[in-house]
């Protein structure tokens, strides 16, 4: 016997297909907006889940929200499974990323933090100063510090943030993002589909992100370089470049 | 004689910070530059990642004359020796190979045994620009 419900969610589906169609056979970008908020009650329940352990649930949300969209943006219309079915994963998996970096994030001692929120002025003008990328052991005279704590600190800037890869219009040092704000595909990248390797997930990367990588490894260009050209700091440059990659490679997985 | 340090470590991606630590560490001593430095854990990093996240892989750093030599292995042989050799340039394209030849000054596989390869990196203190 069949019940109401069971009608609703399979009316619910065929009309998530008729948006996931529009989506991604006309770019409509109406209907991915109508998607999500479809499906954010899903987001929602999911982020709940994970509620009382120190984030605010909004930001656990947000996060979440971040899976969401890459589900309706990697979807494949020939898939016999529904929407709600496939983003719940992406969604989950998102979140609990964002846990892990953070919890990593937290446990880092005060001192270190401090130490690594000098970092990235100190390479800048230890670079301009020097006219090279300076070494370990000068950052670390610059600081008062020593190679190992440097070394430490680093390390601190290496534990992934996600939101900071394409969620926020500022990076995480406060920097602006110039590229943000032009909006445009990236011509190199973009011809990729036929591509081996790591190429086919470029296209899940913001502009901005496929615009450093295609600076780096195609024009060959050094972050000093590339910092100064996007406007955000070499530590900065060097972050977005390991997460690109990871990213890519995640989705490839 | 060169300095060697070898490192055996399991293929978890939750021991990636200890090894770039370690590499950093590695670099300090052979007086290379941030960005140097940063390239040479980003190689070793996408080889890594390459490698899966089962068993544990060897790394070895001989400190010579002005540069490091790594050595990485096993790593599987399948796809990763293509991958290395992949000399496809064509814009638009990312390939491993692509990031190797821009942050490392030379890598090739040094030894394939039963399906395993180990993959040879070397960089320069300072590289020519």
């Amino acid at each position: 016997m069949r019940h109401a419900g069971d009608d609703a969610k399979a009316r619910a589906r065929v009309e998530d297909r008729e948006l996931l169609r529009l989506c991604r056979e006309e770019g409509d970008s109406k209907a991915r907006e109508q998607l999500v908020q479809r499906h954010l009650p899903l987001v929602r329940s999911l982020a709940r889940r994970y509620a009382g352990r120190g984030e605010p649930l909004e930001d656990i949300e947000q996060v979440g929200a971040i899976g969401l969209l890459k589900a309706i943006d990697r979807f494949e219309l020939e898939r016999d499974v529904s929407l709600t079915t496939y983003a719940t994963p992406n969604v989950v998996g998102e979140i609990k990323r964002h846990f892990r970096d953070k919890g990593w994030a937290i446990r880092v001692p005060r001192a270190l933090q401090e130490l690594h929120a000098k970092m990235s002025p100190t390479i800048e003008r230890l670079t301009s100063k020097l006219g090279r990328s300076p070494s370990v052991g000068e950052i670390a005279t610059a600081l008062g510090a020593t190679p190992e704590e440097v070394l430490e600190a680093l390390e601190v800037g290496s534990a992934y943030t996600t939101l900071s890869l394409s969620a926020s219009p500022q990076g995480a040092e406060g920097d602006s993002d110039p590229l943000d704000a032009i909006g445009e595909e990236d011509v190199g990248f973009e011809r990729s589909e036929d591509r081996v390797s790591l190429a086919p997930a470029l296209g899940i990367l913001p502009p901005r992100e496929r615009e450093i990588l295609r600076m780096r490894f195609e024009d060959g260009l050094p972050q000093t370089q590339i910092a100064d050209r996007v406007g955000l700091s070499q530590m900065h440059v060097s972050r977005l470049i390991r997460k690109s990659l990871a990213v890519m490679r995640d989705e490839l997985q | 004689m060169a300095d060697r340090i070898v490192i055996e470590a399991p293929l978890d991606e939750t021991y990636g910070p200890v090894v770039r630590l370690i590499v950093s560490g590695i670099a300090e001593r052979a007086n290379f530059g941030f960005e140097a430095m940063d390239d040479l854990q980003l190689a070793i990093e996408r080889l890594l990642a390459e490698a899966g996240s089962d068993g544990r892989v060897t790394m070895s750093f001989e400190l010579v004359q002005g540069r490091i030599r790594t050595r990485i292995g096993p790593l599987p042989e399948t796809g990763l020796a293509d991958a290395l050799q992949d000399t496809d340039v064509t814009p638009g394209r990312l390939s491993l190979r692509q990031i190797l030849d821009t942050v490392v000054d030379s890598f090739g596989v040094d030894a394939a045994i039963d399906g395993a390869i180990v993959v040879r990196l070397e960089k320069l203190v300072a590289a020519a620009p």
